[in-house]
């Protein structure tokens, strides 16, 4: 099926009937493309009733503007080329692998940013206080991470100029393939240890939750 | 500074003796119409965009009579070096190089003072059509690589002294075939900027002067002023202008009309690009 085709600079719409989504900007209260690509309109989802409230207990994003009953609208490149890149944004879910340890901070390579495989190498870092939520004085680096592990991790800041600010502090999030000195691959134990099937030696780890 | 690690071929042009009288020049025709341009994107597969553009050349039956092809990639967004410091917004690089073949006076591999020149003059066009703040940390480099750079390189005597009008061109083909390769990149743009260039020109000292677009420097007697514009057609932004040379004083109004006629070569410029985008992306639809 053939979609509608839009190019930079192209209108798509006024800004009191959509809500601008990717690859688009807004301009005079014109929603305009401003990537190659295919037009999109998302209906928004219908709200459900919300269920009690919970206490908060951590800082929350901001709460979604109301306006959510308008259509999404939203330009992507899915098909036109593989190669988009994306950038890891604050919230998202990366893989990485790490590639040094230092006491203070664990130094990955962003592989991949929710779904996305990426093309370029984004380096972030892991300080000890953003290992895990609870104990956070007594994390040790090296007790967390070993260099070629591959870590699931959130982007809680765009960093300084050299990397992004990653953090393990939940179950899902931490170590999900480790690899033991004696060159094995290892399984998880428990919640903070990995073992190898070979040797049967334990290994310290910050072990994300299997799903 | 000299470049001593290669083998350059001569300097200038190497036409052999003719000791024949130069072929009369064609005269100049009277179009109302920009040079026919083909544009093509995602020539570079190892780039995250490219794309390649040729102006028609006028008299393809006179032998060494060039026309312009150029041929520009785009690296990026990637991650900055590690000694840049922090940037909220994508940084922009840009590269304007001449083949050594490109013109009749051999370029040098190392880039000259025009080529930077070019270069600075991209950057700005460019500048004013990217969305810079989607992409923080990061920076993208834009090449073009002129392989052919606009100039008659038929007989030495019919030649001018180079004044640089064809570089005017040359900024124009730049701004339109980056601005396409940027788009087939994936760069987020307000809008697709064009390029376009409008002249004054005089047959000779009896005649009037007139403007045409797209001037074909060869071909006209003597050029007196022109004007290459990045224009972005949908907002009705200039990004850049660059005007050189001298207006004659009776006329008020030439310099408006100048202008208003690179507009209308950028407007014509940037409907080859439209097209091609959308051929782009519907070749894309049809594989899958």
């Amino acid at each position: 099926m053939a979609q509608t085709i839009a190019i930079p600079g192209q209108l798509l719409g006024p800004s009191n009937k959509y809500v601008a989504g990717p690859g688009t900007h807004i301009h005079e209260a014109n929603l305009y493309s401003s990537v190659l690509g295919t037009v999109t309109v998302a209906q928004p989802e219908k709200k459900s009733v919300p269920g009690p409230a919970k206490r908060l207990n951590k800082i929350a994003g901001l709460p979604s503007a109301p306006a959510q009953q308008l259509p999404t609208i939203s330009v992507s490149r899915t098909g036109i080329s593989e190669k988009r890149e994306v950038l890891p944004e604050v919230g998202n879910i990366v893989l990485c692998r790490v590639t040094r340890i230092q006491p203070r901070q664990a130094t990955v390579a962003i592989l991949v940013v929710g779904e996305t495989v990426l093309e370029a190498e984004w380096q972030g870092v892991i300080r000890p206080q953003d290992v895990r939520a609870t104990e956070k004085d007594k994390v040790k680096i090296y007790e967390s991470f070993r260099p070629g592990d591959i870590v699931r991790a959130q982007v809680i800041s765009l960093g300084d100029q050299a990397s992004y600010y990653l953090a393990t502090a939940s179950n899902e999030l931490g170590v999900i393939m480790a690899t033991s000195e004696a060159g094995n691959n290892m399984y998880p134990v428990s919640w903070k240890e990995y073992r190898d099937p070979e040797t049967g030696i334990n290994e310290n780890r910050k072990v994300a939750k299997p799903f | 500074m000299a470049d001593r690690r290669r083998i350059n071929g001569p300097v200038g042009a190497t036409t052999p003796p003719i000791f024949d009288k130069p072929a009369a020049p064609v005269p100049a025709k009277t179009r109302d119409a920009i040079r026919k341009i083909f544009l093509k994107t995602g020539i570079t597969p190892s780039a995250s965009g490219s794309a390649y553009l040729e102006l028609e050349n006028p008299n393809p039956k006179k032998l060494g009579n060039t026309s312009l092809k150029l041929s520009c990639t785009v690296h990026g967004p990637r991650a900055l070096p590690r000694s840049a410091p922090f940037s909220p917004h994508i940084i922009l690089t840009t590269h304007v190089k001449y083949a050594p073949f490109a013109t009749r006076q051999r370029r040098g591999y190392l880039r000259d003072s025009s080529e930077r020149d070019l270069g600075v003059h991209l950057e700005t066009a460019l500048r004013g059509a990217i969305i810079a703040d989607r992409w923080p940390k990061s920076g993208v480099d834009i090449i073009v690589t002129v392989v052919e750079g606009d100039q008659d390189r038929d007989s030495p005597e019919s030649q001018k002294d180079d004044e640089g009008w064809d570089m005017m061109n040359v900024l124009s083909g730049c701004i339109t075939v980056a601005s396409a390769a940027i788009a087939d990149a994936g760069i987020d743009c307000v809008d697709t900027v064009a390029g376009g260039v409008a002249a004054l020109v005089c047959k000779d000292d009896k005649t009037a002067p007139t403007i045409v677009m797209d001037p074909i420097v060869a071909e006209h007697g003597s050029i007196l002023a022109a004007c290459c514009v990045a224009y972005l057609p949908t907002r009705d932004e200039i990004t850049n202008m660059w005007f050189k040379g001298r207006l004659p004083g009776s006329d008020m109004m030439v310099y408006d009309k100048l202008m208003e006629k690179s507009l209308v070569a950028c407007r014509c410029a940037n409907r080859v690009i439209v097209q091609e985008l959308n051929e782009t992306v519907r070749k894309s639809q049809e594989i899958s």
